[in-house]
């Protein structure tokens, strides 16, 4: 398996590069550049054509790709335009607070999803079944924003229970145990939201998942043998019910990295999706193209992960 | 020469996009030059808004001060007037930094803030003096030595911000400083710890004017001297804890989010007030939600365009003021020659007849438009001078109202005639007649008002329609409207106008921002004008003003098309807010509750 992992890994190396050429010509394609914002009619035009000279976005197009690409092998991915710190930590003060955001959410999706599909194919067709298929229906079909205005306008404005905006408040020491308790209040809302979006994939394979198993003729033959129904689910049928959502765990670490610009937005909790939108917006390509190949790498590895998993969750998949 | 300083930029309503605008927040609303407080705003109809708080119930001691910033994005936090080029950043640090010198209700320098500016316009110099008792927030004297530094490291060949532009290569010796010929700026002289004396190349009366062409920001150089200028706007002494001269200083920030603000004891107007000022960002869809459930007392850059939405809330008071800027529906007359750097008028182009634009600005209905469109939030802009200017604004130019029987006249004089009878004008010649005109997306009302000002051209015969077949996103739209591209005929796009409203720099021959195009001998002598040295008489400087918007109005490159308000919701608890340019006194601003209302 670890020859294989390894092959995967090297393979990697032509499919970003690829990428890396697509997203900075794609990038430099767009019309505007991150000096256009910044026109005034008295700065001179001329301070303004310096400030492209001096960043080397008058050179050409293979020049200025082949002094990126020589830079970000040393990881250096420059300096935002837009924000005028290092990209990387630019990148870091928001990809922290969307991976906190996102492990929340997940927990909290796996937390809900997990009991619940399993009980709704174990007990299918009962009252709580068809309470928990009209749910899945229901957040299937709302949209983020909505979900995420309802949300903050009930139990942040009506009922004043949560912090309606900001990932943390101004004045709490960080590093503390306040800090960290701070942080997660102000996380409910947002990953509350986010959750109640993810619960609907999730609660749905699972549960039609176990519904199928039901009927696998394993399941019989142990139920034959009078292993008690509570150890056929808990053993036979929850193992075998996994296997989408295992699959699905790549995705999920994409998503945990690239963030949710609705859920952002709403909550203007500043992660990495508004800083990638906003970033295309004022046409900051070296956040652009470092965001890019961050979610490149990611969703690579992301699907290895996935396979790999996969493969210890079952055997009959083999990764060589 | 263009003497002018930033403040001035494009509007757009996109939010993604970054704007510079003017860095003179803060200061002093003073008495300052007499013959501009004659034409002063007292004529101006302010009717629309109170521009202060009028609430007058006993303050209680201290108390937290919350605010909000408007925004859908995380904010940079860049507190320094030298390197911000963000207009969000220049609101939230208008509570921790205060420039040099304040300014009148024209806009014009005086000299109540911590600094006395002497311009001499015959030794070209301008003396900077510091007031005894002035201190930096970390208890350091402001020194002169101060002000020269900022100047350096503006100069500095490894300075990449905005700021070095003309008005600072106008320093005798700047540009031999900034090649790394000089070791110092020849033209800035240390005369003892409190005064500096800056010399300059050339002088106009736009110097006069807050960020006409003196530098009204400084930097403490005890706290910034071993900081490499190119490392200067990433370095904490700017963003995490910047030593600065205002009524508050910053005690906490969480980057993009917020900023805790608390006072400055050694402010030099004496300790404000309130124990603290708490900004957050706040983004557009819940901020009237939060207002309603009392949940912040000042909103900062507050969208207009969801004024129906607040305009009631019983716990808040809306205040007003006219915004520096406004709307424009532009001609294209002709081409820049980008080799001399020069605008050439083309008599041929297909806009070229003035009583073609004059009929185009009697077509449409820009009150109407800003009743159905903007709330009554803009209104129909008569001169290229917006009024918060009130002594350069033209009052009695009353611009272009509707008229549609005037217009029909006009195209009928100049040999625009309907020859084959199907509704819709043809050229002089009798071929047909169609006007490209590009338009910007963005925002809500972007569409139909292009449709309406389509519709009403088409209501006296000329055909108009859209660039592209479409609205065009913010940066292709200026590429294009630089570029003179062929396919734009008229455009609609919006300037706002800092604090200095010297027109050269849109409107000049050498201007790449007249994109228009048009420049004519006499502009050239009515622009002339207006910076000359006689225009260093204030009422000589009126009548030049005002001989330039005339002019312009009759030949219409041009036509100004809304001018804008600004609102700023303040809760009922909040006492001596003055929300006049320059006038914003956040030391004395006080609570009357400990909680605001719901």
């Amino acid at each position: 398996m670890w020859k294989t992992v390894l092959r995967r890994v090297l393979f990697m190396i032509p499919q970003l590069f690829i990428l890396s050429i697509l997203i900075f010509a794609l990038a430099k394609l767009m019309p505007g550049d991150p000096f256009t914002g910044l026109i005034t009619p008295d700065t001179d035009p001329k301070t303004i054509e310096a400030l492209r000279e001096a960043a080397g976005l008058n050179d050409s197009i293979l020049v200025q790709y082949g002094r990126w690409i020589t830079n970000a092998f040393k990881g250096d991915f420059g300096v935002s335009y837009t924000h005028k710190i290092a990209v990387s930590s630019i990148i870091g003060q928001r990809a922290g607070n969307t991976v906190f955001l996102s492990l929340f959410t997940i927990i909290m999706t796996y937390v809900i999803a997990l009991p619940v599909g399993l009980l709704a194919g174990r007990y299918q067709n009962s009252i709580f079944d068809k309470i928990v298929v009209i749910y899945n229906y229901i957040s299937y079909a709302v949209p983020t924003f909505v979900l995420g205005l309802v949300i903050l306008f009930l139990f942040g404005y009506q009922l004043q229970w949560f912090p309606t905006s900001g990932s943390v408040d101004v004045g709490v020491t960080s590093g503390t145990f306040a800090y960290f308790m701070n942080k997660l209040y102000h996380l409910i809302l947002p990953g509350l939201t986010g959750a109640i979006l993810g619960t609907a994939t999730t609660i749905q394979y699972l549960r039609n998942e176990v519904i199928d198993a039901k009927q696998q003729d394993f399941v019989k033959t142990a139920r034959s043998k009078g292993v008690p129904v509570s150890k056929v689910y808990s053993r036979h049928i929850f193992r075998n019910s996994m296997l989408p959502i295992t699959s699905n765990i790549g995705m999920e670490l994409v998503a945990l990295i690239s963030g949710s610009i609705f859920i952002e937005t709403i909550f203007a909790y500043p992660g990495i999706g508004q800083l990638f939108i906003q970033s295309i917006g004022s046409r900051d390509y070296s956040v652009i193209t470092a965001l890019v190949m961050l979610f490149g790498v990611i969703t690579l590895i992301g699907t290895l992960v996935s396979d790999i998993l996969m493969s210890v969750v079952d055997p009959r998949i083999r990764l060589d | 020469m263009n003497m002018k300083k930033k403040g001035t930029s494009l509007l757009v309503s996109l939010a993604t996009v970054s704007l510079v605008l003017a860095a003179c927040g803060g200061g002093n609303k003073s008495g300052g030059n007499d013959a501009s407080k004659d034409n002063g705003k007292e004529n101006v109809d302010k009717s629309l808004f109170p521009i202060e708080t009028s609430n007058d119930k006993d303050a209680i001691k201290g108390g937290t001060l919350n605010v909000a910033l408007v925004s859908d994005s995380a904010f940079k936090g860049i507190f320094s007037q030298e390197f911000n080029d963000d207009a969000y950043d220049s609101k939230i640090f208008q509570f921790n930094v205060e420039p040099l010198y304040t300014y009148d209700d024209n806009f014009a320098i005086t000299n109540d803030g911590p600094t006395e500016v002497k311009f001499d316009e015959k030794a070209k110099t301008a003396t900077i003096t510091i007031k005894d008792g002035v201190k930096w927030s970390d208890g350091e004297a402001l020194k002169a030595e101060d002000i020269a530094y900022t100047y350096e490291v503006v100069g500095h060949k490894d300075y990449d911000g905005v700021r070095y532009d003309e008005t600072f290569k106008n320093i005798v010796g700047m540009e031999a400083y900034h090649e790394g010929t000089a070791k110092t700026i020849s033209g800035i002289t240390i005369k003892d710890d409190q005064t500096v004396v800056i010399e300059y190349q050339e002088v106009s009366p736009a110097m006069l004017n807050a960020g006409g062409g003196i530098w009204s920001g400084v930097l403490p150089k005890h706290n910034l001297k071993d900081v490499p200028v190119k490392e200067m706007a990433a370095s904490d002494q700017i963003r995490k804890n910047p030593v600065t001269l205002g009524p508050f200083k910053v005690s906490n920030i969480v980057a993009g989010e917020s900023v805790e603000f608390v006072p400055n004891e050694h402010y030099y107007k004496g300790k404000p007030k309130l124990d603290k000022v708490v900004l957050k960002r706040i983004p557009s869809d819940s901020i009237v939600a939060s207002l309603k459930a009392g949940e912040y007392d000042v909103a900062l850059s507050m969208p207009t365009d969801i004024y129906k939405s607040y305009e009631d809330l019983e716990n808040t008071t809306i205040l007003g003021r006219e915004e520096l800027s406004y709307t424009y529906i532009g001609f294209k007359l002709g081409t820049l020659d980008k080799e001399k750097g020069e605008v050439v008028t083309d008599p041929k182009a297909k806009m070229a007849d003035v009583k073609l634009r004059q009929a185009m600005a009697y077509a449409v209905n820009n009150d109407e438009v800003g009743e159905a469109f903007y709330s009554g939030l803009r209104q129909n802009a008569t001169t290229l001078i917006p009024p918060a200017f009130a002594g350069y604004h033209d009052k009695d130019l009353k611009g272009y109202t509707q008229d549609i029987d005037k217009a029909n006249e006009l195209l009928d004089e100049a040999g625009y005639k309907d020859v084959n009878g199907d509704g819709i004008r043809e050229d002089k010649d009798g071929k047909p007649f169609e006007i490209n005109f590009a338009s910007m997306s963005g925002g809500e009302v972007a569409e139909p008002l292009a449709q309406y000002y389509i519709q009403c051209w088409e209501e006296v015969g000329l055909k108009v329609v859209l660039s592209t077949g479409r609205l065009i996103e913010f940066n292709s739209f200026y590429d294009k409207v630089k570029a003179d591209d062929k396919d734009i005929d008229i455009f609609q796009a919006a300037w706002s106008v800092g604090t200095d409203p010297t027109p050269t720099g849109l409107y000049g021959r050498d201007s790449e921002f007249n994109f228009s195009r048009f420049a004519t001998k006499d502009l050239d002598k009515l622009l002339k004008d207006i910076t000359s040295e006689k225009s260093f008489d204030e009422e000589y400087r009126v009548k030049a003003f005002t001989a330039w918007q005339e002019y312009m109005a009759e030949e219409l490159p041009v036509i100004p098309t809304l001018y804008r308000y600004e609102t700023l919701p303040v809760s009922n608890r909040v006492k001596n807010l003055d929300w006049h340019y320059g006038a914003t006194q956040w030391q004395n601003v006080e609570l009357t509750a400990e909680t605001t209302e719901k």
